[in-house]
């Protein structure tokens, strides 16, 4: 559709979901919403596999899930980051933060 | 991994809850991106259009998120177990036939796997029992023999392999007082006994060292049950003065329950809680004498001691006492094992039972194997439409294997209760005495052992006909449909050597019964030395103290054999010191034979027994040559002996035995010499024994040589009617005598076939099941085949062959199969047949009659299984299989 978007990385999009979680509980669409905002809509979630996703970071004990009221009162899940999932998104963006890097001075250098 | 854990199991368990929270996501998630087009402004339809859209199918991600949740293995076998119920349902006749020969096989090694572990596995009921050994002597002439009790206790002292030492011997106590007088399973033991064990008494103590000095041995231990039901669990027996055998002894300890005897060679009494008392054995006589052999020895290895070095360290041992006294010369030291003592020629059987019945599951697992082929073939459509709808050929073998699998925990079930069954069957008909009987129960093992044997079942059975139909190709099948395919080239192949195997293994199991029959009927029409008809025995011991002198024992002896002969109904009566098949083994050596020389260090010897005049009548054992013994045989007489045919062979053979002389002086005068008078036909030590020993008896008169006497009458009708006169009889002569073992022969001489009765039924039993499966086998292969064959008789018919033709296409092929599987038998039975050279009696494990006869039974068996769907197959209408093609 939108020729600018980008398709996501494999396995980045664990990064993004703890990322924004880092900033406060969210539920499944404004997780999406904001990825796509905060990348200036270049990337891209197939919002289908944003919920497999979330399930699988709620079976590892990254993120847990809460019913809560949403803005226009219906009721929505909503995830939140675990001790865990903290320590684990800093482990995983300096990974990519090297990953980055790296493959970045492997393009300049040629 | 806590939480995964959780996660995992709240999905499973909590399905519904998780599926609609799922749902209830995914629609919010919805809602929220067709407001974010409508708020754009766009018409509601187009905006659900778009949401759906960007969202992706629905069922999809539905999937994904339960695949995330982690709980979909559970699910999907969940689901193929809903289906594999479902399958066998709609399928009852088959199922039930699988599952019911499933259930007699696995039962049966259920219930053959609760005797062994009772008797083979479960640890001994005494600490760390794998160091405790047996100790016995043994030379060329007697490979076990006993100790002599100076010998044992050099060894106590000298040893240093040993923690500790004992040694026993079989001696009965008669307990009278109130009520009748009772004799009691006792045995005399050396201090420290229980300590080799490693129990202790749950009041008092055991002996000490001091009560095995002559004239320190009135003490007593008591067993727990004698305890409780003589003496009322009385708290303060201890010290208490108790009479056994008229004199009174001091009771200084009781044993706790489950005190079990660790078994015995003389006079056995089975392993087990048959023991009533112990008391101290002492060591009387003259320690340089080493020629009398009768205690049995045992002992606790120290740790880190092997076998093999107690061994040298005993055999160096009694090399050294040989030096110092000449009766100690050519012995070697056996030091066995308690373990294999105990369970010793048992565990051969077991395991040949447990063989049996492995086989007999393997055919039943060959026959499922073949049934599920069968009904695999008529499924092909169904397998092809499933793969044809993109199942993975992984998920179908999955699923018949689940439905194998759950055909095998229902035969399984079944066949455990079968087995519960089976075990009180199987204990009643175990032999008597038979090692550890009592150790027999269904137990926690057991229960392990059947679940892992279905599982293992039904993965054998299930595996290849699953993998077979996962190979199905989904075009073929689905144009063809399910009735007139032809099995592939492989899968009838398979199917006939399934069947070639079933006919071979239970040509074995049937080659195995026919060699145990036949030493059965050997053993049953061995000729006993005696005549078992209408023969009453008993046991009787007379107290030292009453009867201190052997005058006294003789008188007893005449006054109660002629009360016995006054009773109407009574042949014959004598006494003696033992009965046939006893188990009697008390041995001479060192005698002397006029005119002859033992080989060096070897001395003559020979079991000895005591006899009076009517002994022999009663008991019906034929005298060979010369005379019985005469009321003139009496002490002041010339000394007579009387000789068994093998004491004839090996001492003076090819000569005339009966005035020759033989003496048990070292220097005999002439007075000291005994005459030969007669030579009776050899009794065996037990019926299967390889020959009779050497045996001679001494006249009652002349050396009453044991106070306990047996006693044997002949009776012209049923000897149980003399019971009670008998023990009036004893009664009138001395009323605080005990009238032990009061038995018929003829039951004695069945309970010692009891052993390979006990074989051969088993494994007959296993052999026709097996048969009856193989027959089943056979029958279903041939059908099946004539029933994919019938368009091509039909044509052949049509073009003119008869009905025999057909017959012998089908019979021919059958053949061919029971011809190899039979084949096949023969070979692997004439290998395996081996392991039963000690089992049978008499037969060679290659007997050519067994093996023929068998052969040709098992042919005809199968054959016949075959000549019903073959006459089927004649009936096939030319006219109606043309029109199907």
């Amino acid at each position: 559709m939108n020729p600018e978007h980008i398709d996501l990385p494999q396995g980045t999009l664990d990064l993004l979901i703890l990322r924004t979680l880092s900033l406060g509980p969210q539920h499944g669409w404004a997780i999406s919403e904001r990825v796509q905002q905060v990348s200036s809509d270049v990337l891209r979630i197939q919002q289908g596999s944003l919920y497999p996703a979330l399930h699988r970071l709620e079976r590892r004990g990254w993120i847990k899930a809460k019913w809560g009221i949403s803005d226009n009162n219906r009721r929505a899940k909503y995830y939140e980051l675990t001790r865990i999932g903290k320590k684990q998104l800093e482990a995983e963006a300096e990974n990519w933060r090297k990953l980055a890097a790296a493959v970045a001075q492997v393009l300049e250098s040629v | 991994m806590w939480n995964d854990l959780s996660f995992r199991l709240r999905s499973l368990f909590r399905r519904k809850t998780v599926e609609t929270e799922l749902n209830d996501e995914l629609l919010f998630h919805l809602e929220h991106e067709v407001e974010k087009y409508k708020k754009s402004g766009l018409s509601d339809a187009e905006a659900r259009r778009r949401a759906r859209l960007s969202f992706g199918g629905h069922e999809q991600v539905k999937e994904d998120c339960r695949e995330a949740h982690g709980a979909s293995f559970v699910e999907n076998t969940l689901q193929d177990l809903r289906y594999a119920i479902r399958q066998l349902k709609g399928n009852p006749t088959f199922t039930i036939v699988i599952a019911l020969t499933l259930a007699l096989s696995i039962g049966a090694n259920s219930a053959i796997f609760s005797v062994i572990h009772g008797v083979l596995l479960k640890t001994l009921p005494y600490s760390e029992p794998d160091r405790l050994v047996r100790i016995f002597l043994s030379n060329s002439s007697y490979p076990k023999f006993p100790l002599n009790p100076f010998d044992f206790r050099d060894f106590r002292t000298s040893n240093k392999s040993f923690d500790s030492m004992a040694a026993f011997t079989r001696g009965d106590v008669q307990l009278s007082g109130s009520g009748e007088p009772v004799r009691l399973n006792a045995f005399s033991v050396t201090s420290g006994y229980f300590h080799v064990l490693g129990l202790h008494p749950q009041l008092g103590r055991e002996f000490d060292e001091k009560a095995e000095i002559p004239g320190n041995g009135l003490q007593i231990v008591l067993s727990d049950r004698l305890w409780r039901t003589r003496f009322n669990a009385d708290p303060e027996i201890v010290g208490r003065k108790i009479t056994f055998n008229a004199q009174p002894y001091t009771v200084v300890g009781v044993m706790p329950p489950g005190t079990e005897h660790p078994g015995n060679e003389y006079q056995p009494i089975a392993y087990g809680e048959d023991v009533d008392a112990w008391w101290p054995f002492s060591f009387e006589g003259d320690p340089s004498q080493r020629g009398s052999h009768y205690i049995e020895g045992i002992a606790r290895l120290r740790k880190n001691v092997s076998l093999e070095q107690a061994r040298a360290e005993m055999n160096a041992l009694m090399t050294q006492l040989g030096r110092e006294h000449p009766g100690d010369q050519g012995w070697q030291v056996l030091v066995i094992p308690l373990d294999s003592e105990i369970v010793g020629s048992s565990r051969r059987l077991l395991l040949v039972l447990l063989g049996a019945v492995g086989m007999v599951l393997l055919i039943a697992c060959a026959n499922a194997a073949n049934l599920l082929l069968a009904r695999a073939s008529t499924r092909q459509r169904e397998i092809a439409v499933r793969l044809a709808l993109g199942a993975p050929r992984s998920r179908i073998v999955r699923q018949l294997l689940t439905e194998s699998l759950l055909i095998s925990f229902l035969g399984g079930s079944l066949g455990l209760a079968l087995a519960l069954v089976g075990i009180k069957l199987l204990v009643a008909l175990l032999p008597a005495g038979f090692p550890r009987a009592h150790d027999i129960h269904v137990s926690a093992p057991v229960f392990l052992f059947t679940l892992l044997v279905s599982v293992a079942a039904g993965v054998l059975f299930g595996l290849a006909p699953a993998l077979q139909a996962s190979r199905t190709d989904p075009n073929k099948g689905l144009h063809q449909g399910g009735r007139s395919t032809t099995g592939s080239g492989h899968q009838s192949r398979l199917r006939n050597g399934l069947v070639v195997s079933e006919v071979g293994l239970a040509c074995v199991l049937l080659i195995g019964a026919g060699l145990m029959l036949r030493s059965l009927l050997n053993i049953m029409h061995l000729d006993p030395g005696f005549r078992q008809q209408h023969l009453l025995t008993a046991r009787l011991s007379l107290p030292h103290v009453r009867y201190p002198k052997d005058e006294d024992i003789a008188r007893f002896g005449d006054l109660l054999i002629a009360g016995i002969n006054s009773l109407p109904g009574v042949q014959s009566a004598g006494l003696g010191s033992d009965l046939p098949w006893t188990g009697y083994d008390d041995n001479l050596g060192g005698f002397t034979i006029e005119g002859k020389q033992p080989p060096p260090h070897q001395m003559f010897h020979a079991r000895y027994h005591m006899a009076t005049a009517d002994y022999f009548r009663a008991l019906g054992t034929p005298l060979l040559r010369g005379r019985f013994f005469t009321g003139g045989d009496k002490k002041d007489a010339p000394g007579v002996l009387i000789i068994n045919h093998a004491m004839a062979e090996r001492y003076w053979p090819g000569e005339d035995v009966v005035g020759k002389r033989m003496s048990f002086e070292d220097n005999p005068k002439d007075k000291d010499w005994m005459t030969v008078v007669g030579v009776v036909a050899d009794v065996k030590d037990q019926p299967d024994s390889p020959g009779a020993e050497p045996a001679f008896w001494w006249s009652a008169l002349q050396h009453p040589s044991s106070a306990d006497l047996s006693l044997a009458i002949r009776a012209d009708s049923d000897p149980e009617l003399l019971v009670d006169a008998v023990r009036k009889q004893v009664a009138q002569l001395d009323p605080a005598l005990a009238v032990a073992n009061v038995q018929l022969m003829d039951r004695i001489v069945n309970g010692s076939v009891a052993t390979p009765r006990f074989a051969f039924i088993l494994v007959g039993l296993f052999g026709g099941l097996a048969i009856l499966l193989a027959a089943i086998g056979t029958y279903g292969v041939i059908s099946y085949s004539v029933t994919r064959r019938t368009p091509e008789f039909g044509l052949r018919m049509a073009l003119g062959a008869q009905r025999w033709d057909v017959l012998r296409l089908v019979l021919i092929q059958a053949a061919k199969l029971v011809l190899s599987g039979t084949a096949i038998g023969l070979v692997l039975a004439l290998v395996l047949a081996r392991v039963l050279k000690n089992l049978i009696y008499d037969v060679s494990p290659a007997d050519p009659l067994t093996f023929t006869a068998i052969g040709f039974s098992v042919i005809a068996i199968a054959i016949f299984a075959c000549y019903l769907p073959a006459r089927k197959a004649t009936a096939s209408d030319p006219m109606l299989a043309l029109r199907a093609e």
